[in-house]
Formats: structure tokens, sequence, C-alpha cells
């Protein structure tokens, strides 16, 4: 069997909450509270979950733009957290990130080129003439036009603006993208633009993915695996065509009948859930999503469900298959 | 069935570096008493200018022509006392963000209240009776408490369900929802679009859905419009649009999609961008797009042509096949 390209493990990220002249630590908001997963190369593992679940934190925490409170993150089975900053600088040549919100992720008094030259300069990579000659092939590579290394953020639509962000994450040849909701702020007909451009990206450049995203049906179709998160737990974890077709906890099962399908003629039995998600700065004991679960029996509110195999290969933490 | 809403060759302008550009132009649609119409499209398509026109929300800078009757009467040429009279009472409008929606610094009661002391005459303490009653119908636990907390107090899907609580305190003919479940979570957008369901059956009132969402769409109308940069694409039954989309950007958006179900297909996007309000090309908006364009298409623009029941399409192609209707 082939080595994992990222293992995380029991990643945690608590903030705390500050209150009073003092600013004693009151509490702390548990966004990521034990998640385990590692990602193959060359593979695509979609992160999925609603607001709140602790889905972005986790993608920062993983590359330390957050700095995790404990657990291990091991690139080529290198453990990144406690590294010093000039390894950890190195070490994100490996490790990219593309952002949601491409009107914010760019600097706006940047040229496209200075964008892209940048993470170059910063990791000391070619020759001047050899990264100009590069900003020219990867703007070609996602897109663009060569010649718009003059222009600025704003002059570019948001799915350009998207596709500059990968160019730019793309610059120091990385073995690794964590996609945070890259096409979330995307119009349908520009979203699947970007989601074809980053399935030919990663076949031609062998790149893994970490996809993050809300959107069901995105994550379908860019993900080989799927692991959908509760409340800073993780839920389940499958192939994406198996959480599709068999999903087990009953968080995924409402959270797939809850998509509307463009299907007007397809009435499907719908799970809605009672009311909002719990904060995480109080979790509910047991298990995290018993509050809302229409499945939920005693031992939810009593005891946290072990993450196991239910069925080979399909992770699930729940107590109805325990 | 009478038409609550009919909105005749609507023409939207905006005044940029003094000229005037057409955001949107040529768009009619009706709405059935009790009946869902959908308005879908993508961002800059005219949909949300649309809405605000209907409740003459948009500055005195727009230019609008054309006319918009409600019961016969045209709200394009109401005073401004009148227009009060019939907005948030026959006609209400929920938003987009619950959050700035709402004013942050008075009481929900109070917010929901306003407009039936406004428009029904009710007293204080009538209104706080009524306000709590209507949060009890849009499902907010403990109504007699929650009815004196402030907007930031509550999660962004209850603040939706108070936005419709006002929407509904008059008891309006027309709701108009501008991409009401957009900033919500599946689950949460899952309660809200059952609860307007609900509640639209049980007091017969139309809605125009304002929405990006195809599968929003096929879930909630009766009929829908796609606009595509200002006008009408396509217009139809629902069932008939999503079954047998006639028009090349409705067949466009709809391979754009990814699906739940069924084998993963590589998606067809729509290649290209949306045109420019300032530089609209004289013939089919959608003709630098459409993979099946021919040279009439660059050149003028075909109109909507009759594709089946109450089914129309803007599209040359629809001209060979055009089915009489009427």
């Amino acid at each position: 069997m082939t080595e994992a390209l990222l293992d995380v493990q029991d990643l945690k990220k608590y903030f705390p909450i500050r209150r009073g002249v003092l600013q004693r630590v009151v509490g702390q908001v548990r966004a990521v509270d034990g998640i385990t997963f590692s990602v193959m190369p060359g593979e695509t593992l979609g992160v999925v979950g609603e607001s709140g679940c602790g889905k972005s934190t986790m993608a920062r925490t993983i590359l330390r733009l957050l700095e995790p409170t404990s657990g291990k993150v091991e690139f080529e089975g290198k453990n990144v957290v406690g590294l010093s900053k000039n390894e950890m600088r190195a070490m994100r040549r490996e490790m990219q990130i593309v952002f949601q919100d491409p009107y914010a992720s760019l600097n706006p008094r940047y040229t496209i080129g200075k964008t892209l030259l940048e993470p170059m300069e910063i990791h000391h990579l070619h020759t001047a003439s050899a990264r100009k000659q590069r900003v020219a092939d990867l703007l070609d590579r996602v897109g663009l036009d060569p010649d718009y290394t003059n222009r600025f953020a704003h002059e570019f639509s948001g799915g350009q603006r998207q596709r500059i962000g990968i160019a730019r994450a793309l610059t120091v040849n990385p073995k690794l993208l964590i996609l945070d909701e890259p096409v979330a702020a995307l119009d349908v007909s520009v979203q699947s633009q970007v989601l074809n451009l980053l399935k030919d990206l990663q076949d031609d450049l062998d790149l893994t993915y970490i996809f993050v995203a809300h959107d069901l049906s995105v994550v379908r179709y860019i993900s080989d695996r799927v692991l959908v998160l509760y409340l800073g737990h993780m839920a389940e974890l499958a192939d994406a065509d198996e959480v599709f077709a068999d999903p087990l906890h009953p968080y995924t099962r409402a959270l797939l009948s809850a998509v509307p399908v463009t299907d007007p003629d397809q009435k499907r039995e719908r799970i809605i859930l009672k009311g909002d998600l719990p904060s995480p700065a109080n979790p509910p004991a047991g298990c995290p999503f018993h509050t809302r679960c229409p499945a939920a029996m005693e031992i939810c509110s009593k005891q946290v469900p072990a993450w196991q195999e239910a069925k080979p290969g399909h992770l699930v933490a729940c107590h109805l298959y325990q | 069935m009478s038409n609550v809403l009919e909105v005749k060759d609507l023409e939207i302008q905006f005044e940029i570096d003094e000229k005037y550009y057409s955001a949107v132009k040529d768009v009619s649609f009706y709405i059935r008493e009790g009946e869902t119409l959908g308005l879908v499209g993508e961002s800059g398509c005219g949909k949300s200018v649309t809405s605000l026109s209907i409740m003459r929300l948009l500055q005195d800078t727009a230019k609008v022509s054309g006319a918009i009757l409600y019961n016969g009467e045209n709200l394009l040429e109401l005073g401004p006392a009148k227009m009060r009279g019939i907005r948030g009472n026959e006609i209400s409008m929920i938003f987009q963000e619950p959050m700035t929606s709402l004013n942050p610094v008075h009481r929900i009661g109070r917010q929901i209240g306003e407009s039936l002391m406004l428009h029904k005459g009710l007293s204080a303490s009538e209104a706080r009776l009524e306000a709590i009653e209507l949060l009890r119908k849009v499902g907010i636990p403990r109504p007699d408490e929650v009815v004196d907390d402030y907007p930031h107090q509550f999660s962004g899907g209850m603040r939706q369900r108070v936005m419709i609580a006002i929407a509904m305190a008059c008891q309006p003919k027309l709701l108009i929802a501008d991409e009401p479940t957009t900033a919500l979570d599946v689950t949460i957008q899952a309660q809200i679009l059952d609860l307007m369901r609900k509640l639209a059956a049980e007091n017969n009132m139309a809605i125009l859905l304002i929405t990006h969402d195809l599968g929003v769409v096929a879930e909630m109308c009766d009929r829908v419009a796609v606009m595509y940069a200002g006008k009408i694409m396509e217009q139809g039954p629902v069932r008939e649009v999503f079954r047998n989309p006639q028009n090349p950007y409705t067949i466009g958006l709809m391979n754009s999609i990814p699906k739940l179900e069924g084998p993963r297909m590589r998606l067809q996007p729509i290649e290209g961008n949306v045109p420019s309000v300032r530089n609209m090309p004289q013939g089919c908006r959608f003709a630098a797009r459409c993979p099946y364009v021919m040279d009439i298409c660059r050149e003028q623009d075909p109109g909507l042509l009759g594709a089946g029941p109450e089914h129309i399409s803007r599209c040359w192609l629809q001209a060979d096949r055009e089915v009489q209707t009427q």
C-alpha cells in the first residue's frame, strides 16, 4: 500500500473565550474537536458540513495558519506541528491553499503578475526570467490570457479571480492543495468551469486535494472520498459514491435529503431537522448531534459514539452501528 | 383564477456616465392567485432589480417604464401614500440577508407589530399579542419570551423566520422573496422553504421567488421564468421547463449543475462570461456564449416564441418549431 501524503491525527483547535477587564479565559469554542484522517497521493478528499462545523478551521489548522491546540499533522511522514517558522515556510511549498472569496484574497494593489511572482520570490525559485515565463505559463494553464499580468484584481470577474487564486497556489509546485469553498461565491455556469479546471489540473500535475465545501453536489462531483463533519466532530467518512448511495449517519442522511434537486417530479422523503446547530462553546454531552437527531436513543446523550468501521472502508460515529 | 400581479414590458434603466443603460428589458410575466412563480438567473441578470421595481424600492435615478399591474392598478403610477398602503400590506417582501434587513436596535415584537399598527390600526398591546401569535406560526419556540428579544439574539435561520413573520403580518396577497434561503445552510433552508410553502397554502398567498438555485425552483414553484442579461429567456410551467427545456441558456444552466444522483459525468459549463450592461449585443444577448449560434442571432433578437402551453422561449431555433398557443 502506498504511504499517505497527509496524515491528520486527533487534531483539535479550541479558541479561548475571554471576558472582563482582565480578559480571563472563561470558556472555549471547540471548533475542531478530534479529527483523524489521511489523504493518499493523487486523491481528492471532500470535507462537508454546515457553517460552524469546523471545516474551514480544520483547513487552516492543517496549514498552521491557525496553531493547532493539539494533535498531529504529518506530511510525507513529517509532523508539521512544532516546526519552526523557517521550516514551516519551506513546508508550505508543498501545501497551498485556495480561499473562498476571490474578492478578498487577492491584494488589490498588486498586479496579477506581482501576485503570482511573490510566492516564487519568497521561496527563491527560478531565475527572474524563468519566473516571468512561469507566470505566463500558469495564466495560460488556468485559462487566462498571459497578457493580463499588468492588470489589477478588480479588473476581473469572480470566476477569473478564482482562476488567479488557483494559479497563485500552483506557482510553487505544491503536492497538496487545500481548497476552502473555492466555488461557493461563483455562479453555476462559472462554477462548473472552475470545477472542470480543478479536475484537469489534478490529472496533469498529480495534485492531491482537500476540497472543503458545503455544497453536497459539488463535493460529490469532485471527491474520491468524503468526510462529513458536525460541530467539530467527524460524523462519517467513506468513498464518495458510498456516502451518497448509502449514507449511514443520521446527519448525513438529513443533509442529503435537504438538498433541493432539479427534478420537479422527484418526491423524496425529506428529513427536516429540528432546531439549530448547538454552540461549539457549549457542545451537548454525548453525541454532538443527539439534540437534533431523529434517531436519538438514550445512550446518545450520555456517551460519545466511537469512530469505527460500519462497513469495509465506511467509517461512522453513531450508536446505531455499535 | 385571476392574476394577482401582471408585469408588462418592464424596462429598467440606470445612468452610467450620463448615459442610460437597460439592466432589465422586455420583461413580462404574471402571477395567479396562490401561485408560486420562480424568477431564476445568475448574478447581474436583473432578477433582484425586477423585484425591487415591483415594490417601487428603486432609487429615483432608475428609469422604470412599462406597467406593473396589481389588481388591475398600475403600481408605477401610484402616489407615495397609496404605494405605502400596498407595501407591507398587500405585497410584502423578504430579503436574502436576514441580519441587515432587521433593525438591530428594536425588539423583534415591535418590528413585527409595526405594520399591523400602520396598516390595520391595531394598538401597541394588540400588535404585541398578534406578534406573539405570528412568531408561533413561523415556528419560533417560546414566542411570548423572545418577542422582547433583539435580532442579534437569533440565529440566521431564526432571523429569517422573523422576517417571514413580519412579511406575513398583514396577510399579503403576494410575497416577494428575494433569495430567502441563500445565506442559510441546507438543513435550515429546508425548514424555511417548508414553512413558506405551508403559510402560502394556508393563506392562498402568491409568491414571487427570486433565486439562483434551480433546485429550489423545482421544489417550490408552479411556473418559472429564466432570466439572462436582463431579459426573460424562457418561461413556462416548472415541469415543462425542467423536463423539456427549449432555450440553450436553460439547457446550459442545467448541464453545469453537478447532480446528487446518477453517474458522475463531466460537467458541461457555459463558456465565456455574461455581457456587461454597457455593452449589450444588439441581437440575442446569449449569442456570444451559445453553442447553437447562427448568423441571425447576432443581428436580431428573436422575441419570445411559443414552445407549448404557457411555455415560451427566446430563441431563433424556436422559430422553426414554434407552437401556436391561444
